[in-house]
């Protein structure tokens, strides 16, 4: 028997949910949809005690204002999935969620031979950990996902960024999550999106104290290490925001490269529960370590249907880039074991963005990856067909100028292939694409273009493009064309840039 | 990738002809569609089904959820209830089929058991026998479910702390209690509190969980 309920929320707003008697059951709370399924009433199986229910409190009020409603704030609405009030219900705690937006549930889900064997989640949530495995990307598997559902490898680059970009707004305002995980973001590879959901548990540093130590695959060594201690002990360590640097790490290695970077072969104990404790505490070590070996993944143990990703010689970090080669080594390595050494959201978010800019649609039409990041060689190949890049290959080496008359690099460059644009924050280095851009700053201000055998450059809203070579004036609409060693203008402002083009032929 | 092995021992005997044994066949079909949703589960769970009445079957060994097809369960008209040799096979499987951790290869993860009977061991002496047995294979956690009015709960206390009393073993309440263990199976991939240990999530409302 379903019923309809009614409650009162904290808001002053009455709200109704559907009462069938099996709730969705998360860690915490039981889920209840409204009738109109515009938001679920989720209410929290413990009894909440005067802080929690203050936590609550400040969570659906003061945070949510001081995320929500500053310049930009709209922005989030996509990002977070947060809480927008609080109801009690015969002495249960509860609040009131928005439902996730419909590119988070499955169209499709598994593939066609799947209804052989009965499975369907066509409809459910697409939390994290469908992506996160390389099983469900495998063929081998019958329980694989639908080539729809996988999008491509530069739609994991844009989930990456946007979930380090929220985590990145979260620390800055002083808030820790506390339980990242593939349950708690949701993601959608078909258009890039993420939201981060489950947002009750967050953690103000020395107001709120965490209630979860966080989900396996994503708590961080030293709060593994010290799950034993009690919670009031001085060395026991809890949930914060180098702990979400930690998760977020984790979570970023696993959406590119579809394998955990601390779960190798290395037994740290026969008991598989010591062993997990060890192995993602106190020992925990990252499988791609390049001095201490220990922990690579064995692959005679591995399952078949995790190659090949599970094999880090076919397929290593590096493959990833050079900005985030530099931040797994930060994460993985220097900041493994030492908190204040992990990187911050906002440097995930800039290597990302500039990632991309390093990437290159793969020649062969049926990659499943689409895209790999430039690897700085003159025989360019994608790394995970095999496929050899073909043709010339144009690359703009980006230059500031920091007194005027002089230019120097600045480790930043942008890969040119047909459809590729120029933005702001390519012409410019005092402009970051991020939420503060106005909508005049998010569309491309010029684009390339592989035309009768020739790459050109075709300039739309660049006032002061200029070909410094053949000293022209490069005015809105026309063209140049793109040659090696070429000196570009492409901004005359404070923080324009100049690009120098470098042609790989291949 | 550890496997996470969950063993099913389910009452076959004779009072549980009609629509109890319709209902658990009903509530395994629900288990297994779940777990072919829960992508955790996919990953590490491997099931394997004994049954008992006058005779104990292995109905499958160990087996991922991707291959696994559920066989036809059948009932004899009356007759015993061979838990304690149920338990017995259990271990001796358990011991077959368990990959055990060494210093060169992750073993699996300790296994969940479930034991589901409408009424109470009928071979007593091998019951008394089995069960240090099994308490000492360091499991990771062992449910006893006792459904509709006659099962008895005491027995199941002997072997685990967690028991399940099902008022009445009609068709919801036992898909419900599957339900409940698709969840519990789950628990691993779920948020970890600060203060305890891993727990098992709350039974339906039908359920009552005697601790």
């Amino acid at each position: 028997m379903s019923n309809i309920i009614t409650v009162n929320g904290a808001d002053g707003k009455s709200y109704q949910y559907v009462d069938d008697g099996s709730p969705m059951q998360g860690g915490m709370k039981d889920v209840f949809f409204s009738p109109d399924r515009s938001y679920v009433v989720a209410f929290f199986r413990d009894k909440q005690d005067h802080n929690s229910k203050e936590r609550l409190n400040n969570i659906v009020n003061t945070f949510r204002e001081r995320i929500f409603s500053q310049a930009g704030g709209e922005y989030w609405q996509d990002l977070f999935c947060w809480p927008t009030s609080t109801v009690e219900y015969n002495g249960r705690t509860g609040i009131i969620v928005p439902v996730y937006q419909k590119h988070f549930f499955f169209t499709t889900g598994y593939n066609p031979g799947a209804a052989q064997l009965n499975a369907s989640i066509k409809g459910k949530e697409k939390e994290g950990k469908w992506f996160a495995s390389p099983q469900f990307r495998s063929k081998n598997f019958k329980l694989h996902l639908d080539k729809s559902e996988l999008g491509d490898w530069f739609k994991f680059f844009l989930i990456a960024i946007r979930i380090s970009r929220a985590v990145r707004r979260m620390h800055a305002a002083g808030l820790a999550h506390s339980d990242l995980s593939y349950k708690n973001v949701l993601i959608d590879p078909c258009t890039g999106n993420a939201a981060i959901i489950d947002i009750d548990g967050l953690v103000v540093p020395g107001k709120y104290p965490p209630d979860v130590v966080g989900t396996p695959d994503f708590i961080a060594p030293e709060v593994m290490s010290t799950l034993h201690l009690q919670k009031n002990d001085p060395n026991r360590k809890l949930p914060r925001i180098e702990t979400d640097r930690h998760a977020l790490a984790v979570m970023i290695y696993m959406y590119l490269l579809y394998r955990h970077p601390l779960r190798g072969g290395k037994v740290n104990d026969i008991d598989p529960q010591k062993d997990e404790e060890l192995s993602m505490g106190s020992k925990a070590l990252f499988i791609e370590h390049p001095a201490d070996q220990s922990n690579r993944p064995k692959l005679n143990q591995v399952k078949p249907t995790h190659l090949p990703w599970a094999d880090i010689t076919k397929i290593p970090y590096t493959v990833c880039g050079p900005y985030l080669k530099a931040l797994f080594d930060k994460a993985f390595i220097d900041g493994l074991h030492n908190p204040a050494l992990r990187p911050t959201a906002n440097d995930w978010e800039e290597a990302l963005i500039r990632t991309t800019d390093l990437m290159q649609p793969c020649q062969n039409p049926s990659c499943d990856q689409k895209w790999f990041v430039f690897d700085n060689t003159t025989k360019p190949c994608c790394p995970f067909c095999g496929t050899v890049y073909r043709g010339q290959l144009p690359i703009l080496n980006l230059y500031w100028s920091r007194k005027p008359g002089s230019f120097v690099p600045e480790n930043q460059r942008l890969m040119v292939y047909t459809g590729q644009n120029i933005y702001t924050w390519h012409s410019n280095r005092n402009v970051f694409p991020n939420e503060r851009l106005t909508a005049d700053q998010r569309k491309p201000v010029a684009d390339f273009h592989l035309h009768n055998g020739k790459w050109i450059l075709i300039n739309r809203r660049l006032p002061d493009l200029k070909d410094l070579d053949a000293d022209r004036v490069v005015a809105f609409g026309e063209s140049i064309e793109l040659k090696d060693n070429q000196k570009i203008l492409l901004s005359k402002e404070d923080g324009g840039r100049l690009a120098i083009v470098q042609i790989v032929s291949a | 990738m550890r496997r996470l092995p969950v063993y099913l021992l389910l009452d076959t005997s004779g009072s549980m002809r009609g629509e109890r044994i319709e209902a658990v066949k009903n509530g395994l079909q629900v288990l297994v569609s779940k777990l072919r949703q829960d992508p955790f589960a996919l990953e590490s769970v491997w099931i394997s089904i004994i049954t008992f009445d006058r005779e104990v079957k292995q109905l499958f060994p160990l087996t991922d959820l991707e291959s696994l097809q559920l066989p036809e369960i059948t009932t004899p008209e009356s007759g015993p209830t061979n838990m304690g040799a149920a338990l017995l096979k259990f271990c001796e499987q358990l011991d077959k089929e368990l990959l055990k951790g060494s210093a060169e290869q992750k073993g699996d993860w300790r296994p969940l058991l479930f034991l589901m009977t409408d009424g109470k061991p009928s071979d007593l002496a091998d019951f008394r026998k089995a069960v240090p047995m099994v308490k000492a294979r360091n499991l990771g956690t062992i449910v006893g479910c006792a459904a509709g009015a006659e099962a008895q709960d005491s027995y199941l206390k002997e072997l685990t702390d967690t028991v399940v009393h099902l008022d009445t073993a009609d068709s919801s309440t036992l898909v419900s209690f599957f339900k409940w263990v698709s969840d519990s199976i789950g628990t691993g991939n779920k948020s970890v509190g600060t203060s305890e240990d891993i727990v098992l999530p709350a039974p339906p409302a039908e359920v009552h969980l005697i601790v």
